[in-house]
């Protein structure tokens, strides 16, 4: 269990050097100081990883990265540093990578004029194999997201849930062992819901990886076995869910606080437990305080106000990071 | 190297785009570029065998012999050409001019073959003109004509832009692709089969198109001119047509599916490329051979250069050096694999970035 501060790059426990995979390494997802830029826009920084079998939900807000590192697992897109490993296999390597991965893609987009069953099938013949097995395969693909009834449909004439379920039939028809899954329940009902999660746990359970994404904190907290928390390109924490969630509550938070008396507001802070840090800005107009208990800090700062210090503004200092930092513990509290 | 599971990909992929290269919406225009030549043959070979039947039926209520009518000199009053030829089958006589009234007068003349025009004025043969009727040699020099200029320029030119840029470019731009790259195929298998598929596509259209140019503008000829055509060079330049047809797919399509791979727009580079091959003319030697339609005119069973082109245009259409077609099918055989492996490297290099395409 990790967390680490945005924009600090470092060493997962138990990542180890790629140049002679161990055995271990070939039933594990592992980036290794991976980044990857679109010209000047950042995607990922500095993600080193190593993701195990069982649920793993990638959570955080749009923008944060979550797609690119999906991306990059299956090859669509290359880093720009770092390396990449899905079972031993690397990503450049597709004859033997997609013979273990199957992506679901965020994409709502299919090649013109297929039926479900077509398009099932007709990509299981890349993996070369005959005739008769990819039809068999297509169909247990097919039959298990429930879609057997409009298989033999134009995709055209099919709703979000039956796309978003038809694309799952084509990421699982060859049986992968790590499936990858970029908001798949988006579009899904109730129903279809509870299935697909219940789809997503037995691949789990027969030791595989599922790889996912969501928004839906709910569903992170009742399905994942791991999560890893992205904000601006960067991996903010990983582990289980109810670890990141109190390392999250422990890790300090910081504020910028512009002030006439910076120096007595420091003095006064320096009083309670919960603050870690100062530090005085250089024009003397200001200061950053690092806090374990952000409540506790802003009723300190309400006192400090009524005693005469004139506080000119306070801003959250890593404002991303508590944007999906609070994205997180608020479920956790909506979901008790 | 797996050369079978290799194969069955490749067939897999071709599985895959024949519908979409056939029957795709945006494609029909490609047909119709490719029928429109065979139309305007079919229309042609109408029109001339209407006019053949109509100078044999004016031969017969009107007789006369070529060498009656070739024996007519410029100067011969109206009545000395009628006593030679006899009554015309169609006869003009108007008076013109403001002050001085000047009479002309047109007879026309056939002998069953060409159509012969006598122009006189104030009654003096003053001018005469002689229209052939349609031979084989001037079919051919028709047809190799709108075959060079039209057909290979543009026609196969353009399909190949509009089948083989969007065997790539098409898919990213619906957002497609990523299906194939999430597949165990290596990428220089993919585009081996998309260019394939693309491959049979345009050959399958624009040489059903060439046979059926081919058809039509022997469709006035009579059985026996047919029979003596096909048994003097007409096998031989049928078979030339449609071997210069594929080709062309074959070297325009590496060159506009590469184009699909490394440009967003492909109108850019088929202007450049267009540019490109309407400047081989004027290149060094060197240069000629970096161009596609350097080795198919070379291949070009007849010259098209008929005498009332403009120079620009006749300088166009002929090669700068005679290549033997050997030579030049083995040239455009090896600027297609040099092509296609420069399509190869950028697949390899190939990512998914949908917002930026």
């Amino acid at each position: 269990m990790t967390v680490q501060a945005p924009g600090a790059g470092r060493e997962a426990p138990g990542t180890q050097t790629l140049a002679t995979p161990p055995p271990i390494e070939e039933s594990l997802v592992i980036f290794d100081n991976v980044s990857r830029f679109y010209g000047e826009v950042l995607g990922v920084n500095r993600v080193t990883l190593t993701i195990p079998p069982g649920i793993t939900s990638l959570v955080g807000p749009n923008g944060s990265g979550k797609t690119t590192l999906m991306n990059l697992m299956t090859g669509l897109v290359r880093p720009t540093r770092g390396e990449i490993r899905v079972l031993g296999a690397a990503t450049n390597d597709p004859e033997r990578l997609f013979k273990l991965v199957g992506y679901s893609t965020q994409f709502d987009s299919f090649p013109k004029g297929l039926t479900g069953f077509d398009f099932v099938y007709s990509f299981l013949r890349l993996f070369g194999d005959s005739h008769a097995e990819c039809e068999a395969r297509a169909w247990k693909a097919i039959e298990r997201v429930n879609l057997v009834e409009p298989a033999k449909r134009r995709i055209a004439g099919y709703s979000k849930g039956m796309r978003q379920r038809i694309k799952l039939a084509q990421a699982i028809a060859h049986d992968p062992r790590v499936l990858v899954l970029d908001e798949p329940l988006n579009g899904l009902d109730p129903l279809v819901r509870a299935e697909t999660i219940a789809l997503f746990r037995e691949y789990a359970a027969n030791g595989r990886h599922v790889i996912m994404s969501t928004h839906i904190l709910h569903e992170v907290d009742m399905i994942s076995d791991q999560v890893i928390l992205l904000a601006n390109g960067y991996v903010v924490a990983e582990g289980e869910i109810s670890g990141v969630r109190s390392e999250i509550s422990e890790q300090p938070i910081q504020v910028q606080i512009r002030c006439d008396r910076p120096s007595a507001l420091a003095s006064r802070a320096f009083e309670t437990d919960h603050v870690v840090e100062v530090k005085l800005h250089v024009d003397g107009g200001g200061l950053l305080i690092k806090t374990r208990d952000a409540d506790k800090f802003y009723r300190l700062l309400n006192h400090i106000a009524l005693e005469g210090i004139a506080i000119e503004s306070v801003t959250p200092a890593d404002d991303n990071a508590n944007s999906i930092y609070e994205y997180l513990i608020g479920g956790e509290e909506s979901t008790k | 190297m797996n050369w079978g599971l290799w194969w069955a990909q490749i067939r897999s992929v071709i599985r895959l785009e024949m519908r979409k290269t056939f029957f795709a919406k945006r494609g029909i225009w490609v047909y119709l570029l490719a029928l429109a030549p065979a139309a305007l043959f079919f229309a042609d070979s109408i029109a001339v065998a209407h006019d053949r039947d109509r100078r044999a039926e004016l031969e017969s209520t009107h007789p006369v012999t070529e060498k009656a009518l070739e024996s007519i000199e410029m100067g011969s009053t109206r009545e000395q050409v009628e006593a030679k030829a006899g009554e015309p089958y169609a006869k003009q006589v108007y008076t013109f001019g403001r002050r001085e009234q000047h009479e002309q007068a047109i007879y026309r003349y056939t002998d069953g073959q060409s159509d012969y025009v006598f122009i006189f004025r104030d009654n003096e043969l003053v001018g005469r003109r002689t229209n052939e009727l349609r031979t084989i040699p001037k079919d051919s020099l028709i047809f190799a004509t709108v075959f060079q200029f039209f057909y290979l320029r543009l026609a196969i030119f353009f399909g190949c832009v509009g089948i083989f840029t969007n065997l790539f470019r098409g898919e990213l731009l619906d957002k497609s692709l990523h299906f194939y790259l999430l597949a165990p195929i290596r990428r220089e298998v993919l585009l081996v089969g998309k260019y394939l598929a693309g491959l049979i596509a345009t050959v399958v259209i624009f040489t059903t198109s060439t046979a059926l140019q081919l058809l039509a503008m022997g469709w006035h000829l009579s059985g026996p001119a047919m029979t003596e055509y096909l048994h003097g060079p007409g096998w031989g330049q049928i078979g030339a047509y449609l071997g210069v047809t594929a080709l062309a797919c074959l070297g325009y399509g590496s060159v506009f599916l590469a184009a699909g791979l490394l440009f967003r727009n492909p109108i850019v580079p088929a202007a450049v490329v267009l540019l490109w091959e309407s400047a081989n003319p004027f290149l060094p030697a060197a240069l000629k051979k970096v161009s596609v339609i350097f080795y198919l005119q070379s291949m070009c069973p007849v010259v098209a250069r008929p005498n009332d082109m403009p120079a620009l245009a006749a300088l166009l259409l002929s090669p700068a050096e005679a290549t033997p077609v050997v030579w030049a099918a083995s040239g455009l055989v090896v600027v297609t694999f040099m092509v296609l492996a420069l399509a190869a490297w950028q697949a390899r290099k190939l990512e998914i970035n949908y917002s930026s395409d």
